[in-house]
């Protein structure tokens, strides 16, 4: 045996070492956050004990924009942010659930053209997206929402200039945006049950919520995780959507959330370090959250 | 017996109806807006502002003109961001779906010191606001002259957390049999994940195929900062130019838009059919 | 328009061939120029056409990128912040300029190129984007506010605009208006700033003084509201349709003839070319009414500074391409005729030049509109934008605006609280 082939044999056993195999599968993860986030982490959290006002005009000013932080206009986009992410989390949860196993059961004809159907939305340019809502859910009484209104007798609305309705109508729009997105996340996670299983429940006479809720629940739950943990994640970190409804305005409180108050501060104002500060709070807030929620589904308890 | 048989099967028509007729109208309602901006499309843009959320077609100032304008409109830059949107959606799905699953599967597979170090890490990576890594990603990309490439516009989703979070989730959710089954055949631990789960992993490999393309299609905030040659610059950016200040150009937003959805209802198509056929060829049922 | 467009294209083909040309001669000089603004860019063509056709000038290649509006800024404070990737020249919004002036300026002073002109210049204009006596970049238009009239519904209600000499008149031709038409006089913005702070500019208030003083509570401040407010009481004034003069609902419902004027500054007329084509021949434009105890003539709003960047290897040649296009003669005669914007070069109002027929002029089939300018000129006052201010614009249009036309709050109260709002903001 020379040199060579003992060397290449040598790598092999190292690669194929049950200890090493598992570090080989996450490698790429690890340099990748080793290469490209570390640094961009590290220096955020810098920047967020920092005065930047430009290149070379940097200064250490220790805690105090965690401190300037707590001001109206934060309490504002905290509750506005909280609003829109309890419903969304609500709604962007359970309708596309239902969605997804009615299209995945044999009872629906064209599954398949309602399922593109259904993803368009996500697809459509978020600035026509804007002007469409916008115009629907419009000051007079001429626009459309106002007009169904009028069909059950109620007064117009100015529906995007109050912190109730607008928020309605961002749940609403994001729920139209992003329900074919999570169909797309439910179906594959039901698509993974073995069809066998249904066929026996069928036998011992369950019926269709039953089995739901016997088969298809527990069997999704792991996707059913991850779609509750990227609509929290979404509803905390929303921001195209209601910049689509109100560009940097904020009528009654209702049009800036966390991310939208970061952008003020760190473009709109330039104060990056402010910007940091405010960002890592709202990544504490988003972990936090999503910690509950994850230990409330037993996700640490056992191996799943 | 045959009774109960037909009572089922009245049972399952009525069913079936129902079932059919939400899909319907859920779907005739979530293209409405689709719907106006195809009608949009094909007017002038002082026509929808005339006439607000009109969803009738009128045929006598409908036309395929601003079609047309998509390739005049500065020299046809439309499909030079047509380009770039497709070319940087298909480096990103492709190298983002190989390193995370594998990320993924080991993840869900193996027990090993500081997995949970790993997964925690995973998850606040998903979770930490983008735009405020921005300037250092920024002056990092600098450092390594790759600015103003499409390299460089997928360089931060190369193993995007949130994938790798679902394919972890999607193999927790496979049979436990399957695998062990696999184990116990004798492969070798990579033989394991290119030959087993792999087929069984290609719903997961749909969804996320689906899902990426969609995410660097619509992605705006990164690109925008990385690119400074108009003709480089993707879709969304490019639509953003034309609504301004001081004035929108309606007459190329909305076929542009209509356009812009062509590609990734391909995508949809392909991957729904392939992982519908990966599937019934697979091992999972059996 | 299509002539317009031939001729363009025409000088497009031209400046490649040009380029070609001189390529074996003289190496032209690359800069990179960025724009929020897609129009902007066929002005700059057109003046670096004429630049190059001029055998003295050192030949020019410039290399023009268009971004989106927000973006683009945030683009721009990331190439500053780090150092690198900045383009030689730039425009930025006046709402963003002073972003631009904290710390280390990483801006060109233009004072060489501004000063020799400036009595040929509306001053005012350059010290928007000015700090410490130096002039930082160059706005394409003045901004003046005027006020349009609907003179179909003021004709229907008997009214003659040339009347309307002040806000009170403006007020009560707003109820006859009212009374015979049962259409609102103007709109108020509930949710930005082009209603309150023109008004409180015209009137002699500000937000800021240049020591970031905040003069947001003071009596100018609360008697223009209270004014404003009582127009929204008797119906004269109404809510502006979709929140703003830029809404698409708004330009639909101005369009269909529903409210007898409203006030903007100058480069709104495009909008109405644009998006209200019904409305032409109909609107005509007026100074704006005066305030019977004092102020001005007008305000100036709104603008875009062109800049050019310190670190730039060729800031003499990208600052002195910058003046021809945009302080000389031939430039702010085209900024009419392409922009369609108000030039803040003195000379040419009145001149033969901005009589030529553009799609500006047929709107209105009026070729006055300068010389009606012209008597406004002198009487605009400073805005003050400090460090500051786009702190106090953000209060000004989320919750001043709100506040008074949505809320329905009193004029005292709400001014006192934005005031203090900014003044918490400042410390």
């Amino acid at each position: 045996m020379n040199e060579s082939s003992r060397t290449t044999l040598q790598k092999k056993r190292w690669l194929t070492d049950p200890k090493i195999v598992p570090y080989v599968f996450i490698a790429p993860f690890l340099i990748f956050f080793l290469v490209i986030y570390l640094y961009p982490f590290i220096s955020t959290i810098l920047m967020s004990f920092q005065k930047i006002d430009g290149p070379g005009s940097v200064e250490w000013i220790g805690t105090k924009n965690y401190e300037k932080m707590w001001n109206r206009n934060f309490k504002q986009a905290l509750a506005t942010t909280f609003r829109y992410a309890f419903w969304d989390v609500v709604v962007l949860t359970i309708v596309p659930l239902i969605f997804a196993v009615i299209l995945n059961s044999s009872s629906v004809k064209f599954p398949a053209f309602f399922k593109s159907v259904f993803f368009i939305p996500a697809l459509t340019s978020i600035i026509v997206v804007g002007i469409v809502f916008r115009l629907a859910f419009g000051t007079l009484a001429t626009a459309p929402a106002n007009r169904v209104l009028a069909l059950f007798g109620q007064p117009p609305k100015d529906w995007l200039m109050f912190a109730d309705t607008g928020n309605f109508v961002l749940v609403l729009l994001t729920l139209w945006r992003w329900m074919g997105v999570n169909i797309i996340y439910y179906i594959s996670g039901l698509q993974a049950i073995p069809t066998d299983l249904y066929e026996a429940a069928k036998i011992d006479g369950a019926n269709s919520v039953q089995q739901f809720f016997h088969i298809s629940l527990p069997g999704i739950k792991p996707v059913l995780i991850y779609v509750i943990t990227i609509t929290v994640l979404g509803g905390f970190a929303m921001f195209t959507e209601s910049v689509a409804l109100w560009a940097q305005n904020n009528p009654g409180g209702v049009g800036r959330t966390i991310v939208g108050y970061m952008y003020l501060m760190g473009f709109y104002k330039n104060n990056m370090g402010m910007a940091s500060a405010v960002g890592l709070v709202l990544l504490g807030l988003v972990l936090a959250v999503n910690l509950l929620q994850l230990i409330a589904m037993g996700f640490f308890r056992k191996e799943d | 017996m045959k009774y109960s048989n037909r009572i089922d099967g009245k049972r399952q028509r009525v069913k079936t109806f129902l079932a059919t007729a939400l899909m319907f109208v859920t779907a005739a309602l979530l293209m409405v807006p689709f719907y106006f901006m195809f009608l949009s499309s094909l007017k002038p843009g002082t026509e929808m502002l005339r006439n607000g959320l009109s969803l009738t077609f009128d045929p006598g100032v409908s036309s395929f003109k601003n079609y047309e304008a998509l390739n005049t409109y500065r020299d046809g830059i439309y499909w030079h961001w047509y380009k770039s949107s497709l070319i940087i959606m298909l480096l990103q799905t492709v190298i983002g779906l190989v390193l995370s699953s594998m990320v993924g599967y080991g993840l869900a597979m193996y027990r090993f010191k500081g997995r949970n170090a790993v997964f925690t890490l995973v998850l606040i990576l998903m979770m930490v606001p983008f735009e405020i890594l921005l300037l250092p990603l920024y002056r990092m990309l600098i450092k390594v002259h790759l600015t103003d490439t499409y390299f460089g516009v997928i360089l931060p989703y190369l193993v995007p957390p949130f994938m790798i979070f679902f394919f972890r989730q999607y193999v927790l959710g496979l049979p436990k049999e399957l695998l062990e089954a696999a184990r116990i055949d004798g492969c070798s631990d990579y033989g394991v994940f290119f030959r087993i789960m792999v087929p069984n992993m290609i719903p997961a490999y749909g969804a996320m195929t689906i899902l990426s393309c969609m995410n660097s299609w619509n992605n705006l905030l990164w690109p925008l900062i990385v690119l400074n040659t108009n003709e480089k610059f993707t879709i969304p950016i490019g639509m953003g130019t034309t609504i301004t200040p001081y004035g929108n150009a309606f007459d190329v937003l909305m076929p542009g838009a209509v356009m812009a959805v062509v590609p990734i209802i391909i995508v949809y198509l392909f991957a729904q059919k392939t992982f519908i056929a990966g599937l019934t060829s697979g091992s999972v049922k059996g | 328009m299509k002539k317009l467009l031939a001729i363009f294209l025409a000088v497009a083909m031209l400046v490649s061939l040009g380029i070609t040309a001189f390529a074996d001669g003289e190496e032209p000089i690359h800069l990179t120029l960025w724009t929020f603004q897609e129009l902007h860019t066929q002005l700059y063509k057109e003046m670096l056409d004429k630049w190059n056709a001029n055998p003295d000038n050192p030949k020019l290649d410039i290399d023009m990128q268009v971004y989106p509006y927000e973006d683009m800024h945030n683009k721009l404070t990331i190439a500053l912040q780090t150092g690198e990737g900045a383009p030689d020249i730039v425009d930025i919004e006046i709402n963003m300029f002073a972003n631009y002036l904290k710390g280390d300026i990483q801006l060109a002073d233009l004072n060489d190129i501004v000063e020799p002109l400036e009595d040929h210049l509306v001053m005012s204009r350059f010290n928007n984007y000015a700090k410490d006596g130096k002039f930082y970049g160059i706005d394409h238009h003045i901004g003046a506010c005027i006020v349009w009239y609907n003179t179909e519904i003021l004709e229907e209600a008997g009214i003659d605009y040339h009347d309307i000499k002040t806000w009170d008149d403006y007020h009560e031709a707003g109820k006859v208006v009212l009374e015979k038409t049962g259409k609102p006089m103007c709109t108020w913005e509930s949710k930005d700033c082009w209603s309150i702070y023109p008004l409180v500019n015209q009137h002699g208030g500000d937000w800021l003084t240049p020591d970031n003083e905040v003069r947001m509570d003071e009596q100018v401040v609360i008697d223009t509201l209270a004014f404003m407010k009582s127009m929204l009481d008797d119906g004269t004034a109404v809510a502006c349709p979709g929140g703003n003069h830029h809404s698409e609902e708004y330009y639909g419902w101005m369009n269909g003839g529903n409210c007898a004027s409203v006030s903007m500054p100058f480069w709104y007329l495009n909008r109405f070319t644009d998006y209200m084509p019904d409305l032409a021949g109909k609107m005509k434009v007026a100074p704006m009414p005066l305030w019977p105890d004092g102020g001005h003539k007008s305000a100036q709003m709104g603008g875009t500074g062109t800049a050019v960047v310190k670190t730039s290897p060729n800031v003499d040649i990208a600052k002195e391409w910058l003046a021809y296009a945009t302080l000389s003669f031939e430039g702010s005669v085209n900024t009419w005729l392409i922009l369609g914007f108000d030039p803040i070069m003195t000379d040419v109002y009145g001149s033969e030049e901005m009589k030529a027929p553009n799609k500006f002029f047929d709107y209105y089939e009026d070729d006055t509109i300068f010389d009606m300018l012209k008597t406004i000129l002198d009487d605009i006052p400073d805005t003050c934008l400090t460090e500051y201010f786009p702190a106090a614009a953000d209060i000004v249009r989320n919750q001043m605006a709100y506040d008074l036309v949505i809320g329905g709050g009193d004029p005292a109260e709400i001014a006192h609280n934005c005031a203090e709002e900014l003044r918490d903001q400042i410390m």
